[in-house]
């Protein structure tokens, strides 16, 4: 997953038509136009969203029959009935459509399938919610064991110089001190790592958290509105000039019309984000009343989903360049390495404990399993003395 | 059955004679500090020479790791496997 950029580029390649090239201060075009465009070449349908690429001169339109269709869609996993279309931004020109809904289905690469099937094992063991939630306790037993580990650390390396593996006495004793080395090495990145994978696990119970709380009650008064018709809603251009002036210091980047599931009836959402790196994953929702273009108001995120969102490239490991992701690589191997030598150290731990058992029959119970208080224990001892 | 005499020694008593005490934490905390440093600088630095000391800070724990266990197997070469 840490390179699947990398692998796609690689074997999938990318077959957008090239971009005109253009002068490099070439304004762009009115997405007024672009909508109007857009409402041509699908006469009778709802735009749904208008969104400006990161990183590519484009504007996606998405569009669908209407809201109810895209609603009913969730009951019909093979029914999409939402398309996108994608603009040159400057020109206005179609790039690119999606593939209509009853076109043959697109071949799947081998590569797709794997990766595919690699993020949602990782995700949520293709069990959703319930999964993702499995995961996230998964995520605590780690950290909780790395806590646990450190605490052993301690005791273990009282006598011995950091970084000694002892490699002239039982095997045991070299897979103990591998296991303490590495982990030690290892500790606060998989710590972060465990940590940032637990909190993005709990994205969906947070950002439903705000749903229920602020937004709800900012969506309150306009909640029973009727969804306007599409033909008399103010301008997008100036709904995204309104958002910009609004959120100053952040990039508008999407818009999305009124009707959205998670939106107003009456109002055009606006994403907007920080410009700069450490901000630009704090997106600030902006309202625009689609109604008259006017301002209704900014909504910055609470400081969970803030936290969330800064967190998320500590869990993923891109956003540093390739030298970091092959560290990252490197250290996954480190920590899986850790893991494996915990296991080994644990079924020798179990091989011991019933060799020990064995031999202390009769002698110390208390030792067996813990299961029975001292005081209890005692006696049969004394029975079998 | 009196197998097993008392002063047998017990996985879990503590060293009758204690040998010198080394100091256990001074190298994990500095590791642990270099990886925050690392994580952190390319974070909120994202270009140039953030980037770089983020590489750096990073790799340094692996180095380490390295360096131990090269040292390890080469103090005593071709022992290992004394008794499994």
């Amino acid at each position: 997953m840490l390179f699947s950029e990398q692998i796609f580029d690689t074997f999938v390649g990318d077959d957008d038509p090239p971009y005109e090239s253009l002068p490099a201060d070439t304004p762009n075009a009115s997405l007024d136009v672009i909508v109007q465009k857009a409402r041509a070449l699908y006469p009778g349908q709802i735009i749904t969203s208008v969104n400006q690429d990161d990183d590519e001169p484009a504007v996606l339109v998405s569009m669908a029959p209407s809201w109810q269709a895209l609603k009913d869609d969730e009951n019909y996993p093979d029914r999409h009935s939402g398309h996108w279309i994608k603009f040159d931004a400057r020109t206005a020109k179609v790039l690119k459509q999606s593939r209509p809904a009853d076109a043959p289905k697109e071949p799947r690469t081998w590569t797709g399938i794997i990766l595919g099937t690699c993020t949602r094992l990782h995700m949520n063991l293709f069990a959703g919610l319930p999964g993702a939630m499995f995961m996230g306790a998964m995520g605590g037993a780690f950290v909780a064991s790395l806590v646990s580990g450190t605490v052993l650390y301690g005791r273990f390396m009282k006598r011995l110089p950091f970084g000694s593996v002892r490699t002239d006495r039982a095997s045991r004793l070299t897979w103990l001190d591998l296991h303490n080395l590495l982990g030690a090495a290892t500790l606060v990145w998989a710590t972060v790592v465990g940590f940032t994978g637990l909190v993005n696990e709990l994205q969906t119970p947070l950002f439903g958290l705000w749903r229920v709380t602020d937004v709800r009650q900012i969506l309150k008064p306009y909640a029973n509105l009727p969804v306007p018709s599409q033909d008399h809603l103010s301008s997008v251009q100036a709904a995204f000039d309104t958002a910009a002036k609004a959120a100053p210091g952040n990039e508008v980047t999407g818009l999305s019309f009124p009707g959205a599931s998670f939106g107003s009836p009456v109002h055009y959402v606006l994403w907007t984000r920080g410009a700069t790196p450490l901000r630009a994953r704090l997106f600030t929702p902006v309202l625009v009343d689609a109604r008259t273009g006017e301002l209704t108001g900014a909504y910055p995120m609470p400081w969970y989903l803030r936290f969330l969102e800064i967190s998320r490239p500590l869990h993923f490991g891109d956003y540093g360049g390739m030298p970091l992701k092959i560290l990252w690589a490197l250290l996954d191997v480190v920590v899986i390495f850790v893991l494996v030598s915990g296991l080994v150290l644990w079924a020798g731990k179990r091989k011991i404990a019933t060799d020990a058992r064995l031999r202390a029959l009769g002698y110390e119970l208390d030792d067996a399993d813990g299961t029975a208080p001292a005081g209890f224990a005692l006696t049969p001892v004394e029975g079998v003395r | 059955m009196n197998t097993v005499s008392p002063d047998m020694p017990v996985p879990s008593s503590p060293d009758v004679t204690p040998r010198p005490s080394v100091a256990v934490w001074p190298w994990p905390i500095a590791l642990g500090l270099l990886t925050i440093f690392g994580l952190l600088s390319a974070l909120l630095g994202q270009h140039g020479v953030w980037l770089a000391l983020s590489w750096a800070a990073l790799s340094i724990p692996l180095i380490v790791t390295v360096a131990c266990l090269i040292r390890a197997w080469c103090r005593t070469p071709s022992v290992k496997g004394g008794q499994s």
